[in-house]
């Protein structure tokens, strides 16, 4: 119990002064806490305060984000050749930065780390894993992380899951995500070890021999939006209901996951569905969805800025921006990014929210890539979500969402294959979309056409000799 | 401690404080555990470090108190007291009443320790106030531990140490027979004791602490049963035979003719023993938890296998 205290004691100070956090004792924590748990069957009072920053008011928010920012930018100048150079480059001091300054700093983008990636790794760093975007809308990124990097967020990943009931000992956690990214399949499997629950990564397999693995079997999965629709299809179709299930959560990460979607999975699989924001370039920042369908941003790892689109600065309320992520040091040494302009694009809130999580700042959820927006006129924009909620809002319930869409005479052309507009006609389609905001006129293709028409994490189908099962069945 | 002018009353006198104080205390402790749940922090529970640690308090404060002036050391132990009492007091009876309580039951001991003492019926009162103290100490220190996670285990092996300890700082370096010296006849007292003609017997906040305990980590572990077990173990190895030695060898009267009983030896072991005995015979311990959950159910003598399949 004391050594409990002085290990919690040793974590804040790091979180507090950004110095580097002392992994063992982070990861003994996390023993600390499954102890407790044990022992007690919960976690004492105030115990999500032991890793969440107090930010009660804006003043705290601003002086954390400014120092933090000061410390990333001032190692970044001396250790990372990249922003070393842009720094000078752009006259920015990073001595004095802080979150008014940084608005003076132009973003970095992926093709800064595309073109230059060594000059991002930080002299004396040590790159242990390299992990892949996985390239669904463009060349695939490789980004190296050190094992300290990896132990923290582990560490802090598996005591936030304690401390938030979202992963104990006698769970069964199912990873169903690309197994080129590395970083996440080996996050889920640190993050297991160090609670002790179990983890079976699968990666993107044929969806029935995943059922077959999670039938009856897993408490947890982490999966894409897009597989989860297919599991959600697959499962259907044998006839699976939530009794044939132990699950008790499902971690959705990246893709757009549609309210069709989530909801038939809820009750196919008989688990509430969490959508989560998370991008390999920008680990270990993270955004959490609440009841309200708002994306809360992770204050304590990282600073996180909406940028307008057309403009470039701050977004205004109700207005559509790019997500630009900073992740703090002491929490990203190896490879970081100051400013990194995501690209996924979400809309500033009008104004407070009065949601569970009212204290932690939101936007929407994530609407999609800033390039898959589409300008029908100047004043009206349709993004990607507005797409996959209407398509996959059809009766026929074609998922994952396959479709192309772009402007065509001032008003929206959508391609669908046949299966997806099944027993609807021409006019019911119209209004199928006119009720959900989309002027669109619908061109139908043969079904064969469909895996052509937009690409998802799902269509990353690993092989086996024992199951060959084509790409997007 | 008593003087030794006639062998009959000392002894009886040494035998009732100790089983009367020993089974108070313990059966305070079972009330405690059953009905208040005390604060405890977000993260941690009782392990082998913290025995270490305690230990080494147990080692170290007593030789700091040595060579304490008098007046820092009695400032040393008010505090003490009323931290175990705040800490004890205030789940039950909340933060005001609490301070109350405290801050009178605090200043009646100075007090009576200041101006009683010229008397045998001033020295019995201000026992019994004084005993009022150490029991609730001893009470609310068993339960914190024991509610923050210690386990029987634990408690066993810390038995274990201190009956080396207790024989050692007895009979090698009488550190134990100078601090009751040290103490008696001064506020704090850490004894539960009484006093009948020339005669004081006493025994210590540290025994009937490790009494409580093992008592309710027995409880705790393997209910009822385990627990009545421990009480008799505590009973009889840690008061009847501390209190019965002196009359069959003189060995623990020191230099002052005072009686000096390492009560830990004689429990210590036996309490290792019996921890021993319930692992064998009922498996392994209940978690707080599983305790809460089952309140007044002994643990089945067959331990089932819990089943691990994907």
């Amino acid at each position: 119990m004391l050594e409990t205290g002085v290990r919690q004691l040793r974590m804040a100070l790091s979180m507090v002064w950004g110095r580097p956090f002392h992994t063992d004792s982070l990861t003994r924590l996390v023993a600390d806490a499954v102890a407790t748990i044990d022992e007690f069957g919960e976690l004492g009072l105030e115990a999500r305060e032991v890793i969440e920053t107090p930010f009660a008011d804006d003043a705290d928010r601003v002086d954390h984000a400014d120092r933090s920012l000061r410390r990333t930018a001032r190692r970044l100048a001396e250790l990372s050749p990249f922003y070393a150079e842009w720094f000078a480059a752009h006259g920015f001091q990073a001595r004095t930065a802080d979150a008014t300054t940084l608005l003076g700093l132009p973003v970095t983008t992926k093709d800064h780390l595309m073109s230059r990636p060594r000059d991002f790794v930080c002299r004396g760093s040590q790159p242990h894993l390299a992990t892949r975007t996985t390239g669904t809308t463009g060349r695939a990124l490789e980004v190296w992380l050190s094992r300290y990097e990896l132990e923290v967020a582990a560490a802090l990943g598996a005591l936030s899951a304690v401390l938030h009931d979202e992963l104990h000992g006698g769970d069964l956690m199912q990873v169903h995500v690309s197994s080129r990214a590395t970083a996440a399949v080996q996050l889920s499997a640190m993050t297991c070890r160090l609670v002790g629950a179990r983890c079976r990564v699968l990666g993107i397999i044929a969806v029935d021999d995943a059922l077959d693995a999670l039938a009856g079997s897993a408490t947890t999965m982490s999966v894409n939006a897009s597989y989860l629709a297919e599991l959600v299809v697959a499962a259907q179709r044998r006839g699976l209901g939530p009794a044939d299930f132990r699950l008790r959560r499902i971690d959705c990460v990246s893709e757009i996951l549609s309210p069709a979607v989530r909801a038939a999975a809820e009750q196919v699989l008989g688990a509430p569905v969490s959508d989560n924001f998370g991008m390999t370039e920008v680990i270990p920042v993270t955004g959490t969805s609440c009841s309200a369908g708002h994306l809360h941003h992770d204050l304590t790892m990282g600073h996180v800025e909406v940028l307008g689109l057309r403009s470039g600065v701050a977004a205004m309320p109700g207005e559509l921006g790019t997500l630009v992520v900073t992740p703090y040091f002491p929490y990203r040494e190896c490879m970081p990014v100051l400013r990194y302009d995501t690209r996924d694009v979400v809309r500033q809130l009008p104004g407070p929210v009065d949601c569970e999580q009212a204290g932690i700042p939101a936007t929407s959820a994530v609407l999609g890539k800033a390039t898959q927006l589409i300008e029908v006129t100047p004043e009206r924009v349709i993004t990607p979500r507005e797409l996959v909620e209407a398509v996959e809002d059809l009766p026929s319930r074609p998922w994952p969402a396959r479709f192309h869409a772009e402007p065509e005479d001032g008003r929206l052309r959508i391609d669908l294959p046949a299966g997806a507009v099944a027993g609807l006609s021409n006019a019911g389609l119209t209004d199928h979309f006119a009720e959900r905001g989309l002027d669109a006129q619908v061109r139908v293709l043969e079904d064969h056409r469909a895996p052509g028409l937009r690409r998802v994490r799902s269509d990353l189908r690993e092989l086996s000799f024992a199951a060959a099962e084509p790409v997007g069945a | 401690m008593s003087t030794p002018t006639s062998a009959t009353l000392p002894t009886l006198l040494a035998l009732c404080v100790a089983i009367t104080g020993t089974l108070i205390t313990i059966a305070l402790c079972v009330l405690y555990l059953r009905r208040v749940r005390m604060d405890r922090p977000a993260i941690g529970t009782f392990n082998g470090s913290d025995i270490v640690v305690l230990f080494g308090f147990i080692v170290a404060l007593p030789l700091f108190y040595l060579i304490l002036p008098l007046t820092p050391l009695l400032v040393a132990l008010g505090l003490t007291f009323t931290s175990a009492l705040v800490i004890g007091l205030r789940p039950m009876i909340g933060p005001t009443a609490t301070w109350i309580v405290v801050g009178i039951v605090i200043a009646a001991n100075i007090w009576m320790g200041r101006t009683m003492l010229g008397t045998v019926v001033g020295w019995q009162l201000f026992w019994i106030e004084n005993d009022i103290l150490v029991v609730c100490a001893a009470v609310t220190t068993a339960n914190l531990y024991v509610q923050g996670g210690m386990r029987l285990r634990h408690v066993a092996w810390f038995g274990l140490i201190l009956a080396v300890y207790d024989a050692i700082f007895t009979f090698v370096w009488p550190v134990t027979n100078t601090l009751a010296q040290r103490f008696i006849g001064w506020p704090f007292d850490p004894s539960v004791g009484f006093r009948i003609g020339i005669y004081n017997a006493t025994i210590g906040l540290g025994d009937l602490l490790v009494y409580g305990l093992f008592v309710i980590a027995a409880l705790k572990a393997y209910g009822p049963r385990a627990a009545r077990g421990a009480t008799i173990i505590a009973v009889l190895c840690g008061a009847v035979v501390p209190a019965l030695l002196p009359v069959l060898t003189d060995v623990f009267i020191d230099a002052r003719t005072d009686v000096i009983v390492p009560a830990q030896a004689a429990f210590g072991p036996a309490a290792f023993l019996y921890y021993r005995w319930l692992r064998r015979t009922y498996g392994a311990e209940r978690t707080m938890a599983g305790f809460l959950g089952e309140l007044d159910v002994d643990r089945p003598s067959t331990p089932a296998l819990a089943a691990s399949v994907p």
